[in-house]
C-alpha cells in the first residue's frame, strides 16, 4: 500500500516561524514533525510515500534526501487551493487502496496500522478532542461516519474530530474531480458528500494524534515528544558536566565543563554548550548551537544554528534558526494575551517567540509573550514590548 | 570518464548490471553494453542512453557478467567501439577503462598472429592479448598480458569456459570490489554498488583479483596473494538520488548550507577558538613551511585559486597555484614547499600524476578531496576531506563551496600555529564562518530573483564575468559554471586586465556580471564598470547588500549578505551556481550531464 501525504500549506497561524519553512518543517524534539510521520508510516510497513509540496518544497526535500527505507516520490501542488485539491495531484501515482495524511500532525504507528488493516474500502482515523469546534466534527452510529462538519459555530457535545487521515480507493477522485470542478477544494466537504451519496466510512479510534495550530503548542508538544525521544549520548562531555534524566546529544557536540542538564533535553550534533551553562526541562537544541558560558535555558526550542551569547537566560520560548543572540540577554516569562490571525489565546507561561535568522545585541529583554519576525535586528540595551515585525529593525 | 561494473551472485546478472550502469551515468558516456554469462557468453551494446539498451536486452538467464559506459577517446562513438569486447573464439570478454598507450605496436603484433580486431579502440588489444595467453586458467592470462601493456586501465574479464569467476586488475584507473552475502562485485565507482552493498575492498595500482560469488582473492604486481581491509562506506543509497529536485545539480546547491555545516562540524571549535583537523594533517601543517604550491584542475583549480587569497592573506606564506596536467610535466619540486592537491573524486588522472610526481620529488603532500579511500587519499601525506556525500552533477557545485572552506581551515590552522592570528581573530574568523550556513539560505531564498536575470543571458553568445582579488577566481569559476552547462561562451576576466585587450571583444550584446565587494578595490572596480558600460554591454552586478551606490552603476544588482571580505566568496559562489543553473534551464540544456564532459576525468 502506498500513502500521500499532505505537505504543501504554509502554516499562516505559525508565522513568523514558517516564513523561511513550511509547517510540517518546524522542529518537534529535534525532529521535522513531518518526520514523525514519515516514520510512522514507514514502521507500519508501507513501501511509497507520494509527498504533496508546494510552499518551500526544497526545505522539505532538501532535508529528506537520505531518509531511508521507503521509497519517496515529490508531486508539487503550485497554488495551495485546498486539502482534496491536493490529494489529486498525486492521482496518477496511487493504484487501488491508499492512505491519506496531513505532514502537520503527529501520529503514531499503531494508528496507522489498524487503518491499513480495516476491511472497508473507506475508512478515517478520528479522536477525541476538548475543542472540537476548531476541528472537523464527526458523528458516527456504530463506527460508520454519519456526517462530517467542518468547525462548527457553537461548541456541541459530540467531541470526536477527524485527524484528516483516511484510508481511500482510488474511487476517491471521482468525488474530488467532481467537488474541484464546482470550486470545493477541501477534502471535508468530498467526504461529507461521500457520505450523501451513501457510500460507507469506518471510523477508527486513533490513539496518539497530535494537531499543531498556534506557536504555543509546539511547547506542551514539545514536552510530550522530548519524553519518548530515543536517548543517545554523542560527542564529548568534558569531566565535571552533571546530566540528570533522560538527556540525549548528538555527534561532533562538546558539552564543556560545570554544565548542569536535566531531561528531557536533547541536543542536536555539533553544538557547543558551556562551560557552566544550565538546561532544564523540556528542552531541544538544534544542530550546530552555541551556548555561552552561565546561560540558562528551560522548556524552550532552540532550532538549528543559533548563537546565545553569555549569562542569557530563556524559558518557554522558541527561538528560530539561525538566530544570533548577544550576551546578557533574557526572555521573560509570564502571563500574556497572545493575537494570532484575529484570534486570542490567554497563557499563563510565555517567553518570546523569535523567527529565523534574527539579530540579537547584548542586554536585550522581550516581555513575555511578545513576536520577533524573521531577519529583525534588534540593537544592545532594549526592551522590547510590542511585537516586531519581520525585517525591522530596533535601534 | 568510462563506468565498468562486474557482479557474480544469487540475482539475475542483467538487473544488477544496468541498475549499477544506470548509477554511473553521471560521469557522462556516449554508449553502454554488458556481457553476461548463461549457457553462453552473450553480448549487447548499444548507442546512447542505458534504458535504450536495457530495452533492447532479451530476458537472459544468467548470475554473472559484466557491464560499461563508455566515453570515446580512441575510436568514434559506435556499437563496435563500445564495450564489453570479444575474443576472436567469442568466449572471453573485457571491459576496460583507461589508455593503453603501446596499443598500435600490440595490435601489429596480434594481427600478424591471425586475430581479427573489429574496433578502433585501444581496449580490444587487451582481449586478443589474454586470448593469445589462456591456457585454462583466466587469472594467468590476464597478469600475463598486462606485463605486455603499457599505460592506464582498469578492466573486468570473464571468460565462457570459467564461468564462475570475474577477474579484475587496475593501474592507474580506479576499480573497486564490492561485498556482498554470496555476491560479490567490481566497480569503478562505489556509487554504482551503493544500492546494494556498501563494504567495499579498494585495489592498488598494479594488483589484480579474482571473485567468485563466495570469494575474493586479490594479488599483488609479483602474483602473490595479499589479504586487503574492507571498509565500510557510509554514504547513503538515497544520497545519490534527486529527491523530488529536477535536476542533481540544483539539490547539490541546495544542499549547501548542509554541506558547509559538515565542513565546519567537528572540526570549528567556537567556546575552544580553535581548529581542529587529523593529527597528521596538523604535523604537516606544523613544519617550517616557506611556501605553499596548490595543484588541480577544472572547478578545483579555481577554488584553489580563491585558497591563494586566502592562505597569502592570513598566514603570508606565499602561494603559487598550478594546473595539474602542467605541474606533472613541468613543475618546480621546491622542497621545502608543502603541495596540496584538489580533487573532488581523488581519482582525476592528471591531479594523481602530479601527486606521484611530488611525492617522489620529497615533497611533503597534502590532498583536498571529498572521497575518503580513494587513490590519492592513500598515495599523500595527509588528506583533508570535504565531507559533502557524492556529487552526481558534472558541474561542481557543493564540493567546490567546500573545497574553498577546507583551504579556509588549513590557512586558519596554520595561522594560530604559527600565532600570527590572536585569539580574538580566531574568534572573528569562526563567529564568520558559522555565519555562512544563513547567508547561504538567504542567497537560495533569492532563487527566482535569479532566475528572472537569467533572461537577460539566455540569448547571448558570449559573457564576461569580471572580479578583483578573490572574486578574480570566482569570476572564473561563474564562466566556467555558465560555459559548462549552457554551452555559452563564457571568460572570467581580472577587472585591471580587461582593457589589456579583452576590451576588444565587448560589444553592447556582451553581458557582463561584475562581482563588486566593498574592499580596498570598491573604487577600482566601480571605474571598470564606468568602463565597460561606455561600450553599452548590460551589467549585472553581484553586490553586497549593504551597497547603496552600486545601483548607479549597473543595470542589474544580484545581492549576497554582508560578510568579512574574504568569506563572501561562498555566497557569491552560490549566485553564480544558480545563475548558470537558471540560463541553462531556460535554454533547455541537459544540465545533470553536459555534451562531451565526464565528471571524473581518470584519463589524462
Amino acid at each position: 500500500m502506498k500513502a500521500v501525504i499532505l505537505a504543501a500549506g504554509e502554516g499562516k497561524r505559525l508565522r513568523p516561524l514558517t516564513e523561511t519553512m513550511p509547517k510540517v518543517m518546524l522542529p518537534v524534539a529535534n525532529k521535522p514533525v513531518l518526520e514523525y510521520v514519515f516514520d510512522a508510516v514507514r514502521n507500519s510497513g508501507i513501501s511509497e510515500i507520494i509527498v504533496v509540496v508546494g510552499y518551500k518544497k526544497e526545505v522539505i526535500m532538501e532535508y529528506f534526501r537520505e531518509y531511508d527505507g521507503i521509497d519517496i516520490i515529490y508531486v508539487v501542488q503550485d497554488k495551495q487551493l485546498g486539502t482534496a485539491h491536493a490529494l489529486l495531484q498525486a492521482k496518477k501515482h496511487v493504484i487501488d487502496s491508499f492512505i491519506v495524511l496531513s505532514g502537520d500532525n503527529i501520529i503514531d504507528q499503531k494508528s496507522i496500522s489498524k487503518l491499513i488493516h480495516n476491511e472497508s474500502e473507506y475508512s478515517m482515523l478520528v479522536k477525541e478532542n476538548l475543542h472540537p469546534s476548531k476541528y472537523g466534527v464527526v458523528t458516527a452510529e456504530k463506527n460508520i461516519l454519519k456526517e462530517l462538519v467542518e468547525k462548527p459555530p457553537n461548541e456541541t457535545l459530540k467531541r470526536f474530530v477527524s485527524t484528516g487521515i483516511y484510508k481511500f480507493s482510488t474511487s476517491i477522485f471521482d468525488t474530488i474531480e467532481n467537488a474541484t470542478s464546482q470550486g470545493d477544494y477541501s477534502l471535508s466537504s468530498v467526504i461529507q458528500s461521500t457520505v450523501e451519496q451513501g457510500k460507507k466510512i469506518s471510523t477508527i479510534f486513533a490513539d496518539l494524534w497530535m494537531d499543531i495550530a498556534y506557536p504555543w503548542d509546539f511547547l506542551s508538544i514539545n514536552e510530550t515528544m522530548a519524553h519518548s525521544a530515543p536517548s543517545s549520548l554523542g560527542g564529548s562531555i568534558e569531566k565535571g558536566v552533571t546530566l540528570k534524566g533522560k538527556v540525549s546529544i548528538g555527534n561532533n557536540t562538546n558539552i564543556y565543563s560545570g554544565c548542569y542538564i536535566v531531561g528531557p533535553v536533547i541536543i542536536g550534533d555539533g553544538c557547543e554548550i558551556g562551560p557552566n551553562a544550565c538546561i532544564f526541562p523540556s528542552t531541544a537544541i538544534g544542530n550546530n548551537s552555541v551556548i555561552h558560558p552561565f546561560s540558562e535555558i528551560r522548556n524552550s526550542i532552540i532550532m538549528n544554528d543559533v548563537h546565545i551569547g553569555s549569562n542569557s537566560f530563556i524559558s518557554h520560548s522558541i527561538v528560530g534558526r539561525g538566530n544570533t543572540i548577544g550576551h546578557n540577554f533574557s526572555s521573560m516569562m509570564g502571563k500574556s494575551t497572545m493575537e494570532v490571525e484575529g484570534e486570542f489565546k490567554k497563557l499563563d507561561d510565555i517567553g518570546a517567540i523569535v523567527g529565523a535568522d534574527c539579530s540579537i545585541g547584548s542586554h536585550v529583554v522581550i516581555d513575555p509573550g511578545k513576536i520577533i519576525g524573521t531577519r529583525c535586528t534588534l540593537g544592545s540595551m532594549n526592551r522590547i514590548i510590542k511585537n516586531v515585525s519581520s525585517n525591522s529593525k530596533v535601534m | 570518464m568510462c563506468g565498468i561494473i562486474g557482479y557474480t551472485g544469487h540475482r539475475a546478472a542483467n538487473d544488477v548490471l544496468i541498475e549499477s550502469l544506470k548509477r554511473l551515468e553521471y560521469r557522462g558516456y556516449d554508449s553502454a553494453g554488458i556481457g553476461i554469462i548463461g549457457e553462453k557468453l552473450e553480448i549487447f551494446k548499444e548507442i546512447g542512453e542505458i534504458s535504450m539498451l536495457q530495452h533492447s536486452i532479451p530476458k537472459i538467464k544468467g548470475n554473472l557478467g559484466i557491464g560499461h559506459t563508455r566515453w570515446a577517446t580512441h575510436g568514434k562513438v559506435s556499437k563496435e567501439n563500445a564495450h564489453p569486447h570479444l575474443s576472436c573464439d567469442k568466449k572471453i570478454a573485457v571491459v576496460h577503462n583507461g589508455i593503453i598507450e603501446n596499443f598500435k605496436t600490440l595490435r601489429e603484433e596480434l594481427e600478424n598472429k591471425g586475430h581479427i580486431f573489429t574496433s578502433q579502440t585501444d581496449s580490444e588489444v587487451i582481449i586478443h592479448l589474454i586470448e593469445e595467453e589462456y591456457k585454462g586458467n583466466l587469472e594467468q592470462a590476464v597478469s600475463s598480458s598486462l606485463k605486455k601493456i603499457q599505460g592506464s586501465y582498469a578492466i573486468v574479464v570473464i571468460c565462457e569456459d570459467e564461468p564462475e569467476k570475474l577477474v579484475g586488475a587496475r593501474n592507474e584507473s580506479p576499480l573497486v570490489i564490492g561485498v556482498g552475502d554470496n555476491e560479490n562485485f567490481f566497480a569503478s565507482d562505489v556509487t554504482a554498488l551503493l544500492k546494494f552493498t556498501n563494504r567495499v575492498i579498494y585495489l592498488d595500482d598494479g594488483e589484480h583479483c579474482v571473485i567468485t560469488k563466495n570469494s575474493i582473492h586479490i594479488f599483488d604486481r609479483n602474483n602473490a596473494e595479499i589479504q586487503k581491509k574492507e571498509n565500510t562506506i557510509e554514504w547513503d543509497f538515497n544520497d545519490a538520488k534527486k529527491s523530488g529536485f529536477p535536476h542533481f545539480m540544483l539539490k547539490e546547491i541546495y544542499e549547501q548550507p548542509n554541506s558547509v555545516q559538515r565542513v565546519l562540524r567537528g572540526r570549528v571549535l567556537e567556546i575552544n577558538r580553535s581548529i581542529e583537523l587529523p593529527d597528521n594533517v596538523e604535523r604537516l601543517l606544523s613544519d617550517t613551511i616557506d611556501s605553499i604550491h596548490i595543484v588541480a584542475c577544472g572547478t578545483s583549480l579555481y577554488s584553489g585559486m580563491v585558497g591563494k587569497y586566502l592562505i597569502e592573506k592570513i598566514t603570508n606564506i606565499p602561494v603559487f597555484v598550478e594546473m595539474s596536467s602542467e605541474y606533472r610535466y613541468f613543475g618546480t619540486k621546491d622542497r621545502s614547499s608543502l603541495v596540496v592537491f584538489i580533487t573532488q573524486s581523488g581519482e582525476t588522472a592528471d591531479t594523481l600524476g602530479a601527486l606521484k610526481k611530488a611525492k617522489n620529488a620529497g615533497n611533503r603532500t597534502l590532498v583536498v578531496t571529498n572521497v575518503i579511500g580513494s587513490t590519492a587519499t592513500r598515495i599523500a601525506d595527509g588528506f583533508v576531506l570535504t565531507q559533502c556525500g557524492p556529487e552526481i552533477g558534472v558541474a561542481a557545485t557543493k564540493t567546490f563551496t567546500s573545497q574553498m572552506l577546507s583551504l579556509l581551515l588549513i590557512a586558519l590552522k596554520i595561522a594560530t600555529m604559527r600565532k600570527e592570528l590572536g585569539s580574538d581573530e580566531i574568534y572573528s574568523y569562526i563567529r564568520n564562518l558559522k555565519d555562512i550556513p544563513r547567508q547561504i539560505r538567504q542567497v537560495l531564498a533569492q532563487s527566482d530573483k535569479i532566475a528572472d536575470m537569467a533572461k537577460h543571458l539566455k540569448d547571448a553568445t558570449s559573457v564576461f564575468f569580471i572580479g578583483r582579488g578573490v572574486n578574480y577566481p570566482l569570476s572564473l569559476e561563474g564562466a566556467l559554471k555558465l560555459k559548462e552547462i549552457s554551452y555559452i561562451h563564457a571568460e572570467g576576466f581580472a577587472a585591471g586586465e580587461i582593457k589589456h585587450g579583452p576590451f576588444a571583444l565587448l560589444t553592447k550584446d556582451t553581458p557582463v556580471v561584475a562581482i563588486v565587494t566593498r574592499d580596498a578595490t570598491y573604487d577600482k572596480i566601480i571605474s571598470n564598470i564606468g568602463e565597460i558600460k561606455a561600450r553599452g554591454p548590460q551589467i549585472i552586478a553581484i553586490a553586497d547588500e549593504k551597497d547603496t551606490e552600486i545601483e548607479k552603476h549597473a543595470d542589474f544588482v544580484l545581492r549576497f549578505p554582508t560578510n568579512t571580505g574574504l568569506l563572501s566568496c561562498v555566497s557569491i559562489t552560490v549566485i553564480l551556481q544558480l545563475l548558470a543553473y537558471h540560463v541553462a534551464k531556460l535554454r533547455g540544456c541537459s544540465i545533470d550531464k553536459p555534451r562531451n564532459l565526464a565528471k571524473s576525468v581518470t584519463v589524462e
